[in-house]
C-alpha cells in the first residue's frame, strides 16, 4: 500500500507540477535580436541558438564582453506562467471512507517563477544562475515549494583556441536528446528522463540538473559535438570516494543539413550514462527522533546502474519552421542491491515520439506520446509492470509579442498520463490555460 | 573621308564610354539579374525571423530593435552594401552577400548566419535583392581582381606605414589605429547617422571579413554608405597589400 501511496503521489506530482523552463530574453536585450533568432518555438533553440549557448552565449562578432554593452543593461530575466489548471487523477487513497477518490482540481495560479543571469565574461569566461524562489502557495494548488538554485555553472570555452574543448563546471543540465529546461509543454515533462525501476534506491534523473563537471565540444557550426558530465547523484547520501555517489553522462550528437525543401535537417545522437549508487552507510542517532540518521561521506556499498539509449530528429519543410519528428529510446538497468527485495537486476525501456509544427515563428504545436515499460522487474513482490506508464501531450501556443525585449506566448495544452499500480491503471490529465511570459 | 569623321568620333566616344564603365566595374552593358522568385518566398519566412527586428518589414533598416543599435542595421531598400567585391557604387554579388551573412559584420550587432547553411543563406539573399528596385535595373558589378598577396615581411610593413600616412588613414582611424581620429566628430553615414571608424588595435577580426585577402577587398572596394572610400584609384595592388600587413603592426596584446 504504501508503494502504491507513493506512486500515486508521483504521478500526482508529475501532473501538477509543470515542468522547469529556461528562455533568457536577456541575451535579446543584450543583442537587440528578437527571441525567435535562437528559439525554433520559445524555449526550445533552434540551431542558432544552440550554438550561441555551446559557444559560451557568444556570437563572436565583438559586441559579447559585458564592457561593450551600456552601463544600464543588466544580464537578469524572469519567466513564469500564468493561468488556469485543470487537474483530474484517479486513484487517490483516502481512508474516510477507506478506498480511493478521483480528485479534480481547478486552479488559478502561476507556475512558479525562474529568475536567470546569464553572459559571458572577458574572452572565455560564461556563466548561468537560475533561480527558483519558494513559494507559499498559488502554484496551481501545489502548496508552498522550497527555493532552489536550478542551474549555477561558470563555463570556461575555447581552451586552447578549439571549439572542441570547453568546461563548464557547477550545477548544469547534463546534454539530453531533447532539453527538458526549454520544452514546449508545461503540464508534462519527458517521464523517461525521470524513471525509476519499482523499489530502485537510485536517485539519478538526467533531467534534473546535477553539481558536476561537463567538458563538451563542438565543431565551429554545431555539425558535431559531444559531452561528458561527472556529477554528484542527486539527492544521494555521499559516498566515500573522490566523486561521491558518482554518474558519469554523457552524448555524442551530430546533424547534417540536406538542403532540400522536404527533408532539409537531419540530427541525431547516442547517449549514455553509468552511475555507483551507495547502499549502505554509517549513522548516527538523531536525539530529537531517536532515528539512526545516514552520515554525509560515509555511505559505502556503491551499486551500478545504466542508462542509454538514441535520439533521432527530422526536420521537415524547413530547418526554421520546421516539422520537427523526434524519436528518442532509452533503456535502464540497475543491479539487484538496489532495489527493495531485489532477486535480479530491474530493467526498463522506455521513448517518446514528439512532433513540433512550428508553421510560422508564432506558433507551434505540440503532440508527444511516451511509454515505459519495466522488462524485468528487480523484485518479486510487485507485478512486473507496476509503475509502467503512457503519457500522452498536446498543445498549442501563438507568441503574441516575440521582440527583444520580452516573449508572451499564449498556450493552450493537455495530458494524460496513465500509471500502473497494483494492477489498476489510474489516469491523470491536466488541462493548462494560460501566458507564458519572460522578460 | 570627310563624311567618316563624326563615325569614327562617335565610335571612339562610345569606346571610351565602354572602357571607363569598365574600368568602374560598372555594368550599364549588362542586363540586370532577374531576381528568382522562388527562391526569395523561400527566403521570406527566414528574413521574418531572423532579420526583421533590426531591417524591418520593408528592408528599410527600421525594424523595432533599429532604435537601440549603433551602427544602424543597413537599409536594403537603397542597393548599398558595406561589404563586396565589386567596385564602389556597384552592387554586390551573391557572393559577397553569401560572405557578409555567413560572417557577420564585425563590431556590429549583425550576427554570423553560418549555421543556416547556405542553403537558406541563398535564399535570403535572394529575398533581400527584392527590396531595392536597383536589383532590376543594374547588373551587380564585376568582383575586382586580388592579385597573390607579397611576403608579410618587415619591409612591406615599412612601405605598409607610409601608405597609410600618405592616404591619410589616421585622420579617421586615429595615429595608432584605435579609430579616434581629429575626423571622427565630423563622420556621418549615408543616411546622416554618426558613424565610428574601425578599431584596429582591438581584435584581428575585421568588419567585412576576417582574412588579409577580406581587408585588401576593402580597401579596393571601400564601405558603401559610409565615410570609407574605395582606394582603388589611388593604391597600386603592391601598395594595398603593404597597408594590409602594416596593419597587424596596429593590434595590440589583448
Amino acid at each position: 500500500m504504501k508503494v502504491r501511496v507513493l506512486v500515486v503521489a508521483a504521478a500526482a506530482l508529475a501532473v501538477l507540477l509543470p515542468g522547469p523552463a529556461q528562455a533568457i530574453p536577456a541575451f535579446a536585450r543584450k543583442y537587440n535580436v528578437a527571441c525567435s533568432t535562437c528559439h525554433e518555438a520559445w524555449p526550445k533553440l533552434n540551431d542558432f541558438g544552440q550554438l550561441f549557448r555551446d559557444n559560451g552565449y557568444r556570437m563572436n562578432r565583438g559586441k559579447d564582453n559585458p564592457t561593450e554593452q551600456p552601463g544600464a543593461y543588466w544580464p537578469i530575466a524572469m519567466r513564469t506562467t500564468v493561468g488556469y489548471q485543470y487537474a483530474e487523477q484517479e486513484g487517490v487513497p483516502v481512508d474516510q471512507p477507506p478506498g480511493t477518490t478521483t480528485t479534480k482540481n481547478g486552479t488559478f495560479g502561476f507556475a512558479g517563477l525562474d529568475i536567470l543571469t546569464a553572459g559571458a565574461l572577458g574572452e572565455q569566461f560564461s556563466w548561468l544562475v537560475v533561480y527558483t524562489p519558494g513559494l507559499g502557495s498559488a502554484g496551481f494548488g501545489t502548496g508552498p515549494s522550497d527555493g532552489d538554485l536550478e542551474s549555477a555553472f561558470v563555463g570556461y570555452h575555447r581552451i586552447f583556441g578549439t571549439p572542441f574543448l570547453n568546461v563548464r563546471v557547477g550545477k548544469h543540465a547534463p546534454d539530453l536528446p531533447v532539453d527538458e529546461h526549454r520544452i514546449l509543454t508545461l503540464t508534462q515533462g519527458y517521464n523517461v528522463y525521470h524513471f525509476h525501476p519499482q523499489g530502485s534506491a537510485a536517485t539519478f534523473e538526467p533531467g534534473s540538473n546535477q553539481a558536476g563537471v561537463e567538458i563538451y565540444g563542438h565543431s565551429e557550426l554545431d555539425a558535431l559535438r559531444y559531452s561528458v558530465s561527472v556529477m554528484t547523484e542527486n539527492d544521494a547520501i555521499f559516498s566515500k570516494n573522490w566523486v561521491s555517489s558518482p554518474v558519469v553522462w554523457g552524448r555524442l550528437s551530430g546533424k547534417v543539413l540536406l538542403n532540400n525543401g522536404i527533408l532539409p535537417e537531419v540530427k541525431g545522437g547516442v547517449f549514455g550514462s553509468a552511475g555507483w549508487h551507495p547502499v549502505q552507510a554509517l549513522t548516527q542517532t538523531d536525539p530529537a527522533t531517536g532515528e539512526p540518521v545516514p552520515v554525509s561521506g560515509a555511505a559505502y556499498s556503491n551499486q551500478p546502474y545504466q542508462k542509454y539509449g538514441a535520439d533521432l530528429h527530422l526536420l521537415f519543410f524547413s530547418n526554421v519552421n520546421p516539422l520537427d519528428i523526434t524519436g528518442v529510446i532509452m533503456f535502464g538497468n540497475e543491479d539487484q542491491a538496489l532495489i527493495t527485495d531485489g532477486v535480479r537486476s530491474a530493467q526498463w525501456i522506455g521513448g517518446f515520439v514528439e512532433i513540433n509544427w512550428v508553421p510560422t515563428f508564432n506558433w507551434a504545436i505540440i503532440g508527444r506520446w511516451e511509454r515505459i515499460r519495466t522488462t524485468q522487474a528487480g523484485s518479486d513482490t510487485l507485478p512486473q509492470n507496476e509503475g509502467d506508464l503512457t503519457a500522452l501531450t498536446l498543445g498549442v501556443r501563438y507568441t503574441v509579442e516575440f521582440s527583444n525585449r520580452m516573449a508572451a506566448t499564449v498556450l493552450l495544452e493537455g495530458s494524460q498520463v496513465t500509471t500502473t499500480v497494483s494492477g489498476t491503471k489510474p489516469k491523470g490529465s491536466t488541462v493548462l490555460a494560460g501566458i507564458d511570459f519572460a522578460f | 573621308m570627310a563624311p567618316l569623321r563624326p563615325v569614327l568620333l562617335a565610335a571612339l566616344g562610345l569606346l571610351a564610354v565602354v572602357l571607363s564603365a569598365a574600368d568602374q566595374g560598372a555594368d550599364a552593358d549588362r542586363p540586370p539579374v532577374p531576381i528568382d522568385q522562388g527562391l526569395a518566398a523561400r527566403g521570406k519566412p527566414l528574413y521574418e525571423r531572423f532579420c526583421i527586428s533590426c531591417h524591418g518589414p520593408q528592408g528599410d533598416g527600421h525594424g523595432y530593435a533599429a532604435q537601440w543599435l549603433d551602427p544602424m542595421p543597413r537599409d536594403f531598400t537603397s542597393g548599398i552594401f558595406k561589404c563586396r567585391s565589386t567596385p564602389s557604387g556597384t552592387l554586390p554579388t551573391d557572393d559577397d552577400l553569401m560572405r557578409t551573412l555567413r560572417v557577420g559584420v564585425y563590431h556590429t550587432y549583425m550576427p554570423p548566419w553560418a549555421v543556416l547553411g547556405d542553403w537558406d543563406l541563398r535564399a535570403l539573399a535572394e529575398y533581400i535583392k527584392t527590396f531595392s528596385p536597383k536589383w532590376k535595373e543594374e547588373a551587380p558589378g564585376q568582383p575586382i581582381a586580388i592579385p597573390p598577396p607579397p611576403p608579410d615581411d618587415e619591409a612591406s610593413r615599412k612601405r605598409g606605414a607610409v601608405v597609410w600616412t600618405n592616404n591619410q588613414c589616421a585622420k579617421c582611424h586615429g595615429n595608432k589605429g584605435k579609430g579616434d581620429g581629429l575626423s571622427v566628430p565630423t563622420l556621418m553615414d549615408d543616411w546622416g547617422h554618426h558613424i565610428a571608424p574601425f578599431d584596429f588595435t582591438s581584435s584581428d577580426a575585421r568588419k567585412c571579413g576576417n582574412t588579409d585577402t577580406d581587408l585588401y577587398r576593402t580597401f579596393m572596394t571601400g564601405v558603401n554608405g559610409t565615410p570609407m572610400p574605395s582606394f582603388a584609384d589611388s593604391l597600386k595592388p603592391q601598395e594595398a597589400w603593404d597597408l594590409v600587413h602594416f596593419l597587424h603592426t596596429l593590434r595590440q596584446p589583448d
